[in-house]
């Protein structure tokens, strides 16, 4: 198993709200994928293979833009929609992990919810962790 | 409003579809990271993903933010209307004290953020 398959496996067992995740490589092709058992996806693979092509460039930009403009290291980016939030994250400099989390509200509430938090820190030391096995 | 909320944020600003700047607010005292050109080539790039990100709206509902996380600030980005408007603010993401732990930063009160435009919004 490739540590790119164990990052993916490990993010699936840490949160059950995660309802698909990918690694994609710099062009934005999906070389890995999980999905949630008894879960149907909501975005076609179709439509997600067209965000992942525009996030890997965006991620390339970025990444260019970190040795131009002095701020630090590019970490994640989350684009949050009503009923799921779409999370990429540079693994290595040849890989980008894609995640879609559940967004919906777990309770009803008095106020307008905009969905739920997610657990970045939790994410990110799992991609570092799975980055010390190299 | 929303520079009275929250000190943590350092920039903020309404753009149009054409990228052009139509409001802008910066807090006292802090010098800006990033050049306002540098700013306005990324508000573009927002607009435009923005854009396609409108073709998932049948799956997973409306977009409601995107926060881009650096070591030192966080980019936050709010479409406003249909018209195309987005709001960007530039939030500082340095860690507040020391931990045992690996920090990745601050969290980026979206609840109150997103309240404060719809209240805005409600406003009009």
């Amino acid at each position: 198993m490739s540590r790119y398959e164990k990052l993916l496996n490990m993010l699936m067992d840490f949160d059950g709200s995660i309802e698909f995740a990918a690694v994609s490589d710099t062009t934005g092709k999906i070389l890995w994928n999980s999905a949630r058992s008894n879960l149907k996806l909501k975005v076609p693979l179709d439509e997600t293979k067209n965000v992942l092509k525009r996030e890997s460039g965006d991620w390339i930009d970025r990444c260019k833009a970190e040795d131009r403009i002095g701020l630090g290291r590019a970490l994640y980016h989350i684009t949050s929609f009503e009923k799921t939030k779409h999370v990429t994250i540079p693994v290595d400099a040849f890989h980008l992990l894609y995640i879609v989390v559940n967004n919906e509200p777990m309770v009803k509430s008095k106020k307008k919810s905009y969905g739920r938090l997610v657990e970045m820190g939790k994410m990110m030391s799992i991609v570092d962790f799975v980055n010390t096995f190299e | 409003m929303l520079m009275d909320f929250n000190d943590s944020i350092r920039f903020a600003a309404v753009c149009n579809t054409n990228g052009d700047i139509v409001w802008t607010s910066q807090r006292e005292g802090i010098k800006n990271i990033v050049s306002l050109d540098e700013t306005k080539q990324t508000m573009m790039r927002a607009i435009e993903a923005w854009a396609q990100n409108s073709n998932l709206k049948g799956h997973v509902g409306s977009g409601l933010y995107s926060i881009t996380s650096y070591e030192k600030i966080k980019r936050i980005t709010v479409p406003l209307d249909d018209d195309g408007k987005i709001l960007f603010i530039s939030v500082n993401n340095s860690s507040t004290k020391n931990s045992k732990t690996k920090s990745y930063g601050q969290i980026a009160d979206m609840g109150k953020i997103l309240s404060i435009v719809d209240f805005v919004k409600s406003e009009r």
